[in-house]
């Protein structure tokens, strides 16, 4: 019996310890795996016969190459491709300025009519997904999907965002127009949320660049034991997260959608307040579609580095203007944006 | 490096045209109110401001020490300026999609009253002389 110590390139979560602890424990001559995600590495105790380490190192990364993981014995200097900022940046800030730009040219004035039929309202979300809201929930989802992305989970969470988007815009539409109150959010609600909002994106986004470790263990996913439960795999995390938030983006801070409930409100009747939302939330579909899928379509080529290095700046963008936006309205800063 | 020159002429094109496209934007804009949107009626100072992707005047100059209401005129504003915040006073309002919402704010000293909407980018200020 002997115990040798490895290096794991790719551990980044918390399901990643169960996972590769049970990938290596179902290896016949491993006794005990025990992985760390602090420092990303994998203790084994097992009978090794008289393998060298580095056979160890390469017979076990073949159990794990398919979940991403390779083992080496001596720590791999991260490559971490500065290059690709010099792509990456331009890009980020090209996106920046077209968002600016979009605000400028005032689009939010298309919207002419005061009466809201169906189709007002699925071109009010249109117009919606390409407003400042566009921070808010396109940067959440540009986080929440470049980073199921980069752990090979590409299609699944995106479409289960979007089927809970869309699920919970009906409903809730149709509560709200049957109930006849609207949920709106007060200030402080809207200042919470926005902070809690601008965190979470702040950190994705900063895991997305993949240069600071430090913040991988702020990164918001499941505590391990819940990961137990779910069988060593993190599928709640990839299937209930995106589907919740997907419904939370009915809640979240962004001036049209409030404005549609609390026209919804008028309506009367489920129906018509559920296809109302339902409209406006179709209206806004293409443009967080086309955010959610770039992801996927471009992870297998070389230039996954430069698209997730572009998404975290993006997204650390949003993320900071959404922070200071919370500020702006408690009135701790005075404006700053002038759109 | 052919992607390096591409992105950055993209990234320039962007930057010129958001100045270009900012500029043109800007001037009309701070033309449709007139400087004159504060009026006095028997005691009461009245200022408009129009709430609609914005707020129009950004900037109105008003009179300190006199009752004040903020008069805010809608028409098929959905969008953020629809909700109005004044964090130095504790108000948050929601205006109607379509019409005119008068808002009390007293008497007020000479200062600069700072507004915006409910989520924070649109921004109008209220000098008070």
């Amino acid at each position: 019996m002997k115990t040798y110590t490895f290096h794991v390139q790719g551990m980044h979560c918390h399901a990643c310890i169960l996972l590769t602890e049970s990938e290596l424990e179902e290896v016949s001559y491993v006794t005990k795996a025990k992985s760390s995600l602090s420092n990303h590495t994998v203790e084994i105790l097992g009978e090794f016969g008289d393998k060298s380490q580095d056979m160890i190192a390469e017979e076990l990364s073949q159990v794990l190459i398919k979940h991403g993981y390779s083992l080496s014995v001596e720590r791999e200097e991260k490559i971490k491709n500065w290059s690709d900022f010099k792509i990456a940046i331009p890009i980020a800030l090209g996106f920046a300025v077209l968002f600016v730009v979009l605000q400028k040219i005032g689009l939010v004035n298309l919207v002419g009519t005061n009466s809201v039929s169906y189709g007002t309202a699925f071109v009010i979300g249109i117009i919606a997904s390409l407003s400042t809201c566009m921070a808010v929930v396109g940067g959440l989802l540009l986080s929440m999907s470049a980073t199921f992305a980069r752990e090979g989970d590409k299609v699944k969470p995106q479409i289960l965002f979007h089927v809970g988007r869309i699920i919970s815009f009906f409903i809730l539409g149709g509560v709200i127009g049957a109930l006849g109150s609207a949920f709106t959010l007060n200030t402080s609600a809207t200042f919470i949320l926005g902070i809690i909002i601008g965190l979470v994106m702040l950190v994705l986004g900063i895991n997305l660049l993949d240069t600071f470790h430090w913040a991988k263990k702020f990164q918001p996913s499941m505590p391990k034991f819940i990961a137990k439960y779910a069988h060593g795999v993190s599928k709640l995390n990839h299937a209930l997260t995106p589907f919740l938030v997907g419904i939370a983006t009915f809640f979240l801070p962004c001036g049209f959608t409030q404005s549609m409930q609390l026209y919804t409100l008028t309506t009367g009747s489920f129906i018509k307040g559920g296809l109302t939302m339902l409209a406006f939330a179709l209206g806004t579909l293409p443009i967080l579609a086309l955010i959610s899928f770039s992801s996927f379509s471009i992870k297998n080529s070389s230039k996954a580095g430069i698209f997730f290095k572009t998404a975290g700046l993006v997204v650390i963008m949003f993320a900071i203007f959404n922070i200071l936006n919370s500020l702006v309205i408690v009135g701790v800063i005075p404006p700053l944006f002038n759109f | 490096m052919k992607l390096t020159i591409v992105s950055i002429i993209i990234s320039v094109g962007l930057i010129g045209g958001a100045i270009v496209l900012s500029r043109g934007a800007l001037v009309p804009n701070g033309n449709i109110v007139p400087e004159n949107n504060v009026s006095i009626v028997n005691g009461k100072q009245i200022i408009q401001i129009q709430a609609r992707g914005g707020y129009q005047p950004r900037r109105s100059t008003a009179k300190a020490g006199l009752p004040t209401i903020l008069r805010f005129s809608t028409s098929g504003t959905f969008d953020c300026s629809s909700f109005v915040r004044i964090p130095s006073l504790g108000m948050s309002k929601s205006l109607p999609q379509t019409g005119s919402t008068d808002i009390d704010i007293g008497v007020n000293q000479v200062g600069v009253l700072q507004g915006m909407c409910g989520m924070g980018m649109y921004p109008f200020e209220i000098n008070f002389q």
